[in-house]
């Protein structure tokens, strides 16, 4: 590598760019020929017409830039030639994170309009992940981050939360049906299918979700919903870490096993459809050995077999359908939706351009979560509003979550007279209940309830718990963690911290008492200050990477020296699985060390 | 960061247009937001889905769940969306001075 890089964090990011280089990424890196093509394809571009940062080939040349210079031999050789002058400091690093999450959403049209081929949004998201792996990303992102790595979904919904709001509309159901059988099943064993949801339906709009039990309902459908790894959306995806993209697929993937269901059902979500059904898998390096479809294609299945029969007159408003950009170039996935839209309603158009051509939400990619870059987020927003008010239609259908709250946004921006619904809504609303399966099923006479052995009521003391512990409770549940540290009282600060947020901990103050501790208890990770007395943190480190009984244990650098990173970093070993600056902040340390745990489970599993 | 300004109200807000100090919030700044959301008059109910809300962050520091604000305030879901018709998490939470919901909303 290159010395004239002053930046540790862009040295970091040149050694993680190398096992991205796979001939697809190279052939993006080296095959644009800057003929301007992708200009016009952008809807960025087309809304800041003078302003030529806004081509997608102009936002991809910053990794270009990286690559040119410390991979390609042009680049090495004739530096000045090829345009390989990559940023040197911290301080650029701040205008590549706007290039990369505030001027693109990764939506992919540039990518189709492309005469040779190249994947400018796949660039873009290996830069966001570059970024995101050295610290440097939107305060949004950071947060749901967190949220993701500690309590398995991007909205913090605490898993009580989740059940308790479930039963709420389960119950709800049952009453407006006066059913019995519209339960909504939780952890059911065994059943057909598990259902995944975005955490936005959850957490402040669940009428989706009543939908579509109400759908499964009228279908006579055995499913069920998970109470853990219900988050089909994955922020991986979008923050480029492909460790994190790993670890939320993996939630689902074993629920789904341990509920033994063959089919999992993935609400209408485009981010979600795409990070679950096509690149979970290969983040995580697993076999996939049960079924993924979008509920879009299990709606349509249960109208085809007959075990829902809908009256499209009940939908007789103009809808128009707008193509989620995972959903459509993405994953090819674009007749089905409107196979279906037309079974349920009396007055679809198109818009246009359509399928793989359409325009973005322009809130994709995460851009909803970045509230920096709003105001020109809704100036790119034009384009669309433009070629959804021509249409003249009053609906807006999509089958995203994402869209959902990007056209609502500019609707309202642009003062547009439609309103934005979901294909569930629409199947939902056309529901004739008399004619489904569920109605030739007789109804069981109610059995009564055995009665219940009395049951001594624990007697329950009410705690008031701060919310901020409520949240981490759990995030390292079991975990055994041997903290390395001198003081006394930053050793029981981060001791009170961990075992606040679940974890087992083990102390020592020196070198020599930890790696006597570590070959003795075998903890699950280890924290590690670098200055000590007696055998260092620099030393111990070096023992415990060349010792094969402890060297597999995760290592997390905890010290007041940022400056030591690079002698740590240097040593001819596997360097530590995570480096945090003191002050620690207790949010950073806990989301830090999950990750830690999930990321080498994955990698030893 | 942006200024809001309506009437004698002058806020910060984020670029979303939602409160950057939450301290700053009282019933004149609610009123003036609600001018962004399509509410035309803030009535007793209003003010119900909003004292709860804004309490619960308060004490938490998060937009409590849908679930939580129903049962709190006894309004059915399709009550919170009658009166605040942008729904809870970019409606409600905005007049009632929260910061914006984190995640894809």
């Amino acid at each position: 590598m290159s010395t004239e890089v002053e930046s540790y964090k862009i040295q970091k990011m040149v050694e993680l760019l190398a096992p991205k280089l796979t001939r697809q990424v190279v052939g993006s890196l080296v095959g644009c020929v800057h003929c301007g093509m992708c200009h016009e394809t952008c809807h960025y571009v087309m809304t800041h017409p003078d302003d030529p940062k806004m081509t997608p080939s102009y936002k991809a040349d910053q990794l270009r830039k990286l690559f040119k210079r410390h991979y390609d031999w042009t680049g090495r050789v004739f530096p000045g030639w090829v345009g390989a002058k990559p940023p040197t400091r911290d301080v650029d690093l701040d205008e590549l994170k706007d290039i990369a999450f505030g001027t693109c959403t990764n939506c992919r049209r540039c990518t189709f309009n492309c005469p040779m081929g190249v994947d400018t949004a796949t660039l873009n998201r290996i830069m966001r992940g570059l970024l995101t792996q050295v610290g440097v990303m939107p305060e949004g992102v950071r947060v749901v981050s967190k949220d993701t790595w500690e309590l398995g979904n991007q909205m913090g919904v605490l898993k009580e939360d989740y059940v308790e709001t479930l039963e709420w509309l389960s119950e709800e159901l049952v009453m407006e049906l006066d059913d019995e059988r519209a339960t909504i099943p939780i952890d059911k064993v065994g059943a057909n299918i598990v259902y995944t949801i975005n955490p936005r339906e959850v957490k402040y709009d669940p009428r989706t979700i009543s939908e579509a039990a109400l759908i499964f309902y009228a279908a006579a459908e055995d499913w069920t919903m998970p109470s853990w790894g219900w988050d089909q959306t994955n922020f991986g995806l979008f923050s480029g870490d492909d460790a994190m993209g790993a670890a939320s697929y993996r939630h689902l993937q074993e629920k789904n096993a341990e509920l033994g269901s063959q089919r999992l059902v993935i609400s209408e979500c485009g981010h979600g459809y795409r990070s679950t059904r096509c690149e979970g898998p290969n983040w995580s390096k697993t076999d996939q050995d049960f079924v993924m479809e979008s509920s879009v294609m299990t709606m349509l299945r249960y109208i085809k077999e007959g075990r829902i029969v809908v009256d499209k007159t009940k939908n007789s408003d103009p809808v128009t359908f707008h193509d989620s950009c995972n959903n459509a170039r993405s994953c090819g996935f674009y007749e089905e939706p409107r196979e279906l839209l037309k079974l349920v309603c009396t007055d679809f158009q198109e818009m246009y351009p359509n399928r793989t051509e359409n325009y973005c939400c322009t809130g994709g990619g995460g851009a909803m979560s970045m509230s920096e870059y709003t105001p020109r987020r809704l100036v790119s927003a034009k384009v669309k509003a433009d070629q959804i008010a021509e249409t003249g239609a009053k609906v807006v259908v999509t089958s995203c979550h994402n869209c959902v709250d990007g056209l609502g946004d500019l609707i309202r921006h642009y003062k547009l007279d439609c309103q934005v619904k979901q294909l569930v809504h629409l199947v939902a609303n056309a529901l004739v209940l008399e004619e489904c399966a569920i109605s030739k099923i007789p109804k069981e006479k109610p059995v009564p309830e055995p009665v219940p052995e009395p049951v001594q009521e624990p007697v329950v003391i009410p705690v008031e718990i701060p919310a901020d512990r409520v949240k981490i409770a759990d995030a390292l549940s079991g975990r055994r963690i041997l903290i390395v540290e001198d003081e006394e009282d930053t050793r029981i600060f981060l001791a009170t911290l961990l075992q606040d947020a679940g974890a087992v901990t083990l102390e020592a103050v020196d070198g020599d008492e930890a790696i006597a501790t570590a070959r003795a208890e075998k903890p699950d990770l280890i924290t590690l200050d670098l200055s000590m007395p007696g055998k260092d943190g620099v030393e111990a480190f070096i023992e415990i990477r060349n010792d094969p009984d402890i060297r597999d244990i995760p290592v997390c650098i905890v010290t007041g020296h940022p400056e030591f990173r690079k002698v740590i970093y240097d040593r001819p070993v596997r360097p530590p699985e995570g480096y945090m600056d003191k002050p620690v902040i207790e949010e950073d340390l806990v989301a830090n060390l999950r990750r830690i745990l999930e990321t080498s489970r994955a990698e030893g599993s | 960061m942006a200024i809001f300004e309506y009437g004698d109200v002058s806020i910060e807000v984020d670029e979303d247009g939602f409160m950057l100090e939450p301290d700053q919030w009282n019933e004149e700044v609610a009123a003036a937001l609600a001018t962004t959301e399509a509410v035309e008059e803030l009535t007793e109910e209003h003010w119900k889905v909003m004292n709860y809300l804004r309490d619960y962050y308060l004490e938490f520091g998060v937009a409590p769940m849908i679930r939580k604000l129903c049962k709190e305030t006894g309004f059915p879901l399709k009550k919170i969306y009658e009166l605040f018709p942008s729904g809870p998490a970019k409606g409600a939470c905005k007049l009632a001075g929260l910061a914006k919901p984190t995640g894809c909303v």
